[in-house]
């Protein structure tokens, strides 16, 4: 009945482009308000009737994960939030590893002119490294915990980092086209999925994002799934390393995927 | 000219900043065919005209053409909006007759590493690889209907040929 009643009045000499998209600009702007960029701690009970009202079948994943998280962490859902979720969890875990620091902030260091190399244009570059690198250096001292959630939170230094980390993507399939053409859908080249899937803000990440990412700065991570199927989370490792089964490191971070999102995840 | 607009003001937003350094970029290197028109510029750099000039061997060869850009202070998250403008624009399938531009990074494949440079190089390529002059199918329509700024268009991407 209601798509009879529209079909009557859409007007063929109307445009309808401008509401169209005022009216996705408003949803991005309740997003906004009623999200932070990066949350302080949950803990599953805070959260378990929030995303059960998506799906009943997550209240028995909710339960699965609770035997091995203590808390998660929310990300607003803009997009940006497997790169934004990634940067934060890692950097935080980074305050108490002052060895991982080190080789990840020597990983960085190296980036900017492999990208340049690569033929990312240098002014606009360095403008997102020179940020990215100051917001790294951050967490070189112990017990910056709050100043880091503050600087996730400031949605300009929070975005030029996560442009900086898609374009180590961009660069790190462009590098590895042989590799990874396979598994770009359409008929398009490496380098035109990174400009239209990759390095445009706000472009959902997938598999292929968060492989390129976590072999870009060879940081395992692990993924729980939370899908509608099955009772339990599926845990899904990305390892850069690549080594065997049994041996594969132990994970710097873990998100929880839900359909089209992602959160951060703290083990027991 | 541009610089004494630029040193003014003491404290830069962050978009003032990332323009001035494309503005220096471009005034410095411009590349072929295209020229900032510094006369143009306002005082936040919020808007410019950059002059191009269609390349040698294609359909638009020593024809000279203006662009418009706009910025917000979101830029360089915010794409520009850019159109030609004047008396002189491109026939061309992805140009509409008001100025409009139908090209995808100017809205929904917009990064913040892209440019005006590179936005203008895109424009330059799109008018050489061009083989036939003529107007967008929809021109009439489109023209008639659209909202006045080119971002509040939907676009449909779907030829990727010219």
């Amino acid at each position: 009945m209601a798509a009879q009643a529209h079909a009557i009045d859409y007007d063929p000499e109307r445009n309808y482009d401008e509401d169209t998209l005022a009216q996705q600009r408003e949803i991005e702007k309740e997003i906004a308000e009623s999200q932070p960029l990066i949350s302080s701690l949950f803990t599953f009970d805070d959260i378990v009737e929030e995303y059960t009202r998506e799906d009943e079948v997550y209240r028995h994943k909710i339960e699965n994960l609770k035997t091995r998280y203590a808390n998660l962490r929310k990300t607003r859902g803009d997009g940006n939030c497997f790169f934004r979720a990634f940067g934060f969890g890692y950097l935080e875990t980074l305050l108490s590893n002052p060895t991982d620091y080190q080789r990840f902030l020597e990983i960085c260091e190296k980036s900017k002119d492999e990208l340049i190399a690569l033929g990312f244009p240098q002014f606009t570059l360095e403008d997102f490294y020179d940020t990215f690198i100051d917001i790294v250096k951050q967490v070189k001292n112990p017990g910056q915990l709050e100043k880091l959630l503050e600087t996730f939170n400031d949605q300009g230094l929070s975005d030029y980092f996560v442009v900086y980390l898609r374009l180590l993507v961009s660069g790190f399939l462009q590098k590895n086209e042989d590799d990874y053409i396979p598994f770009i859908d359409g008929e398009r080249t490496v380098k035109q999925f990174c400009s239209q899937e990759v390095e445009p803000m706000g472009k959902e990440s997938d598999h292929i994002h968060a492989v390129a990412l976590t072999k870009a700065l060879r940081v395992p991570i692990c993924v729980e799934y939370m899908d509608r199927e099955g009772q339990t989370c599926n845990s899904f490792m990305f390892d850069p390393t690549e080594s065997p089964e049994e041996s594969s490191p132990k994970p710097a971070l873990t998100l929880l995927y839900r359909p089209g999102h992602y959160d951060i995840l703290y083990p027991l | 000219m541009y610089l004494a607009l630029l040193t003014k003001k003491t404290k830069m937003t962050s978009m003032e900043k990332r323009l001035q350094k494309e503005l220096q970029a471009m005034t410095k290197d411009p590349p072929a065919g295209v020229s900032v028109n510094t006369n143009s510029l306002s005082s936040n750099l919020s808007e410019w005209v950059v002059d191009i000039e269609g390349a040698p061997g294609t359909l638009y060869e020593s024809e000279r053409f203006q662009l418009g850009f706009k910025f917000t202070s979101r830029y360089p998250f915010d794409s520009p909006q850019v159109m030609f403008l004047g008396p002189n624009i491109p026939v061309h399938p992805h140009i509409y007759s008001n100025g409009h531009i139908c090209l995808s990074i100017l809205t929904e494949d917009w990064s913040p590493a892209l440019s005006v440079q590179s936005v203008c190089l895109s424009i330059v390529s799109m008018l050489s690889s061009c083989k036939e002059k003529k107007l967008p199918p929809d021109n009439a329509l489109y023209v008639r209907t659209c909202s006045k700024d080119p971002k509040k268009t939907r676009w449909w991407y779907h030829d990727n040929s010219v």
